[in-house]
């Protein structure tokens, strides 16, 4: 039986200069009964359809959402504000995007809801500076939301009222990270916050807050409208369920997003896409974004859900899936995220600090032929360090990759360490080779 | 809810802390160390540093110390395990591949908390050994403003200067610019880090990344002796480590008293020590028959001011005024003095001054006045004669009226046979009530003027016995601060020679009214005083606090 989208229904294939649905063609499609649906039945049905579904989020950490929702203190007088992460800037991640700037009511659905559910009369939809397109048409669907009566003082006549705002970011991985992005919309700079108190409990101007996904809100109107089992039925097992968006990229022949019943293998979405660009042989794949570990080509099979990717060593995380053929020079492709990464370091804590940009330094050190035979040791030595003694994630997030380069890929880093130099020609992703130098 | 207590287990140490206290505070409490730099109990808690990761019996991973409070009972910590040294490893090798290790010409070598710890946590060895350290070329020495001199290259980032500045003096000069391992401190543009207190942040600084302009290549730590003492720029009375080498103050530290001055002091008092080098009086002199003043022994001067007195008090023309800046014995000696003269004009100078705030957890305190000590020379009976100390001293506490002090210097006891006792003894200044023109022209009408004090200073010229006393870091003895609270000083070093203390002096001089008179050093002066004080019963200096007592506030 093929897989019908769910979340990308609306959206035929996408390109990026699609014209949004609108409110009109939304509610004709059934869009908004899921909130009226939600409205009838009251905030803890909400929470238990919800539940019940196994909705987990799809920003990167995979908590189950409604677990997080039920986190909110029900009795407490202060406001209470779903904040919505739409920063996503996970390199490789293109989902979000998409789903705003082809279908933003299905996200402002999803925000009413969960703000019903957990007693929120603001939600923040924190989007990511360089989206300006999205940002814009997400805001000419929230004023129709506003004139249709389904955003303001009573959502769909129902007297509860709800507010939304778009927080355009200043461009920084680290307001990814909620509490980063918490500081960030509230005006100061953006680095994350000491934990505990998690936000559900001192959040956006230290009243309880939920944070997710735009991805995972999308999921959430159908949740409602169809069912809890519906949902739970798509998927690898009750742990993994639901529609996944994978956005696919590197050496592929149809980069893009692609819609799958969570837990797709990697042959599963090439197939989708073309294969590997130039039919090539797939040497390695990230598969959930820059910090997840790199997987080599024999766990293409692996599926890719959150426990399955997990038990194979790597993780889901956004589900960024980079593709590289047999020309890549491993190497430099971790050279090259561990200096996104040390670039995006906020600064504030010790490991990451310095060991993003030590990391950095060394695998640069490596690839450009001046190698150490102690390095890969040293490299296992400096992750361990930055490993599980950090202030937010982004530390383990640059271990990820380093740490699988050396454990997964360590005779092509002893190549470069012995030859003194990168075995491998430089190709762009558009196939032309462009020598050796770099 | 907050006074529940709770126990934890630290390294195999129980100990009883209040609920919601962190585990760096509750391992002080338990005797073992939990080392860390970002943490400071008067600032917010950003756990940046990682340095305190402990291991917390049923928690997975490592948590920091500064973050974790202790909620509930039974909490177990290990800080003594192999996981936690290896972290405390890691994190002092990050801290110090960047690093410039030049101790050598460091001036915070030898206080220096990246020294301690990555001696008594580090590696004996690097393994940066191929890459370059990063450097933040022309910010070596950058004035962030008149007190405090900024070394980025030594900096590590744990932001104690920026939340001082935004929490304590709340004056937010400094900032965290920049990101990942380009981050960095500074003022803001069109900023100056001039607030009163900016000196604390080269204070809580753990490296020397930020250093004094004062003491910065002044001394080598090590060399440094240090005498708890107190600060007497103002009445707030700071609790100080007075830090010197070779009879010379080198730099005022503060020292932490939470009844006071918490962690801080403020830059004027930090320089008050400077006037000390001066135009010290170093021996007793005496003006002759042609009115010009020459040096002479002490056994002479004292005999001469005991003739001087004698005469005046037949005459009933004596009066005796102190400075504040007498110490609470030294007042109790020249208030004996005048009782054994059995003159009513007697009484301590109020030197009303700059207001100086020094914060604290209970909402802070000021210092009115430039000297330390007026309150404790009124507790010792310098005031009206006839009162008992604390009514005296809450006669003359009102800022309105004019005291016998400022009457006596205003011409009370002018004549032609009027003898006055001077004691000067703190710092010289145009602010001095005994440099003022008026006063000194009432002084002059005066004739013999008997000055104690360890400055050559307008008072000095005026007067016809100078009797060279110890600056308040030769001496020892008590001062009673705007709150009314009595704090010890030590002696730092020994005045030079020819130099008495005033305890030293005026004992002797009240010995030759009284020669029954036994008390000669501080402790027993204080201790007589104490005797027959009811403020002060049952007090014995040698059993004073290091934080002073609390003595009962008079009325207003």
């Amino acid at each position: 039986m093929a897989f019908e989208a769910v979340l990308l229904r609306r959206s035929s294939g996408a390109t990026a200069l699609e014209v949004p649905v609108g409110l009109k063609e939304y509610r004709a499609d059934g869009g908004y009964e899921g909130l009226e649906k939600a409205l009838s039945v009251g905030p803890e049905e909400v929470i238990e359809e919800v539940k019940a579904s196994g909705l987990r989020g799809r920003g990167g950490a995979g908590f189950p959402a409604a677990v997080k929702w039920s986190f909110i203190p029900k009795s407490d007088n202060k406001p209470k504000y779903l904040v919505c992460n739409a920063d996503e800037s996970e390199p490789g991640t293109f989902k979000d995007r998409l789903l705003i700037e082809t279908d933003p009511h299905q996200l402002i659905e999803g925000c009413a809801i969960c703000c019903y559910a957990v007693g929120a009369h603001t939600c923040y939809i924190y989007i990511r500076g360089e989206y300006v397109r999205q940002a814009e048409i997400l805001e000419t669907a929230i004023r129709q939301a506003y004139d249709a009566g389904v955003l303001g003082d009573s959502v769909l006549k129902s007297g509860f009222k709800l507010d939304m705002r778009v927080h355009r970011g200043a461009g920084a991985y680290i307001c990814g990270e909620e509490t980063g992005m918490l500081e960030s919309l509230e005006g100061r700079r953006g680095q994350p916050r000491v934990k505990p108190p998690f936000p559900a409990i001192v959040g956006a101007f230290g009243a309880p807050t939920v944070i997710n996904n735009v991805e995972t809100l999308c999921n959430v109107p159908h949740i409602m409208t169809r069912g809890a089992d519906w949902f739970s039925e798509i998927g690898t097992d009750e742990r993994n369920t639901g529609p996944k968006l994978y956005c696919i990229s590197g050496h592929v022949e149809r980069p893009g997003v692609y819609e799958f019943p969570i837990g797709v293998t990697l042959n599963g979405l090439l197939e989708a896409a073309g294969g590997v660009l130039g039919g090539r042989p797939l040497k390695a794949f990230i598969p959930g974004g820059a910090s997840a570990p790199i997987l080599s080509a024999e766990q293409s099979h692996v599926p890719m859900d959150f426990d399955s990717l997990a038990k194979a060593g790597s993780m889901l995380g956004s589900a960024a899936v980079v593709v590289m053929d047999d020309t890549t020079c491993l190497v430099r492709a971790v050279y090259r995220l561990a200096k996104f990464f040390a670039h995006e370091s906020c600064g504030q804590c010790t490991p990451c600090r310095e060991g993003t940009n030590w990391s950095q330094m060394v695998l640069g050190r490596i690839e450009s032929g001046n190698g150490r035979p102690e390095d890969p040791e040293l490299l296992l030595r400096m992750t361990g360090n930055m490993s599980g003694t950090a202030l937010c994630a982004l530390s383990d997030a640059c271990v990820g990759p380093v740490r699988s380069l050396v454990q997964n890929f360590r005779p092509e880093i002893e190549e470069h360490i012995t030859s003194g130099r990168c075995p491998l020609p430089y190709r762009s992703v558009f196939g032309k080779t462009a020598g050796t130098g770099h | 809810m907050s006074s529940s207590m709770v126990s934890v287990t630290i390294d195999g140490r129980t100990v009883e802390v209040e609920a919601g206290s962190n585990l760096v505070d509750a391992s002080f409490k338990a005797g073992v160390q939990i080392p860390h730099y970002c943490y400071h109990p008067r600032l917010s808690v950003v756990g940046q540093c990682r340095m305190c990761l402990v291991k917390i019996e049923g928690v997975p991973k490592l948590q920091t110390g500064c973050t974790t409070q202790i909620t509930k009972d039974g909490m177990v910590v290990r800080i003594d395990d192999d996981e936690v040294r290896a972290a405390q490893e890691g994190i002092m090798e990050f801290l110090l591949i960047n690093h410039p290790l030049d101790c050598p010409i460091c001036d915070q070598a030898g206080e220096c908390a990246l020294q301690d710890y990555s001696f008594k946590h580090g590696q004996a060895f690097s393994r940066f050994s191929y890459e370059d350290k990063r450097t933040y070329p022309g910010k070596e020495r950058i004035p962030l403003g008149p007190n405090v001199v900024l070394n980025m290259n030594r900096c590590i980032q744990c932001t104690l200067c920026v939340r001082f500045t935004e929490e304590i003096t709340q004056t937010g000069e400094l900032g965290f610019f920049q990101r990942g391992s380009r981050a960095e401190i500074g003022v803001f543009p069109g900023k100056e880090l001039d607030n009163p207190l900016s000196t604390c942040v080269v204070d809580i600084c753990p490296v020397g990344a930020l250093t004094s302009t004062q003491f910065r290549f002044a001394e080598r730590v090590w060399y440094l002796d240090k005498t708890p003492s107190l600060c007497t720029g103002c009445d707030a009375g700071c609790n100080i480590t007075l830090e010197h080498r070779q009879g010379k103050i080198r730099r005022y530290k503060p020292r932490t008293n939470v009844e006071v001055n918490d962690y801080w002091m403020c830059d004027f008092g930090r320089t008050t020590f400077l006037s000390y080098e001066e135009d010290r009086l170093t021996t007793p002199q005496r003006r002759d028959a042609q009115g010009q003043m020459r040096a002479t022994t002490w056994d002479q001067a004292l005999s001469s001011v005991y003739h001087f007195l004698i005469d005046g008090a037949a005459m009933g023309t004596v009066g005796i005024v102190a400075r504040g800046a007498a110490t609470t014995e030294e007042a109790y000696l020249l208030r004996l003095l005048a009782d054994s003269l059995e003159t009513p004009h007697r009484g301590v100078l109020r030197e009303p001054g700059p207001v100086r705030s020094i914060p604290n957890l209970n909402g802070g305190l000021t210092g009115r006045e430039i000297t330390p000590n007026r309150r404790g020379a009124l507790l010792a009976g310098l005031g009206p004669a006839g009162l008992g100390p604390e009514d005296s001293e809450a006669s003359a506490d009102s800022a309105t009226s004019p005291g016998e002090a400022e009457k006596i210097l205003g011409g009370a006891v002018n004549g032609a046979h009027s003898v006055l006792l001077i004691f000067d003894g703190g710092r010289a200044g145009s602010d001095n009530a005994l440099s003022r023109p008026a006063a000194l022209e009432s002084l002059r009408q005066a004739q013999t003027v008997v000055v104690l004090g360890w400055a050559s200073t307008e008072l000095t010229q005026v007067a016809d016995i100078v009797l060279p006393i110890a600056t308040h870091a030769e001496t020892e003895g008590t001062l009673v601060n705007s709150q009314h609270r009595l704090q010890k000083f030590e002696r730092a070093f020994l005045p030079p020679s020819g130099v008495r203390t005033g305890v030293e002096a005026l004992s002797d001089l009240v010995r030759r009214f009284r020669s029954d008179f036994a008390a000669q050093t501080v402790s027993e002066v204080f201790d007589l005083m104490a005797g027959e004080t009811p403020s002060l019963e049952g007090i014995r200096l040698a059993g004073l606090p290091a934080g002073g007592i609390q003595l009962p506030v008079p009325p207003e």
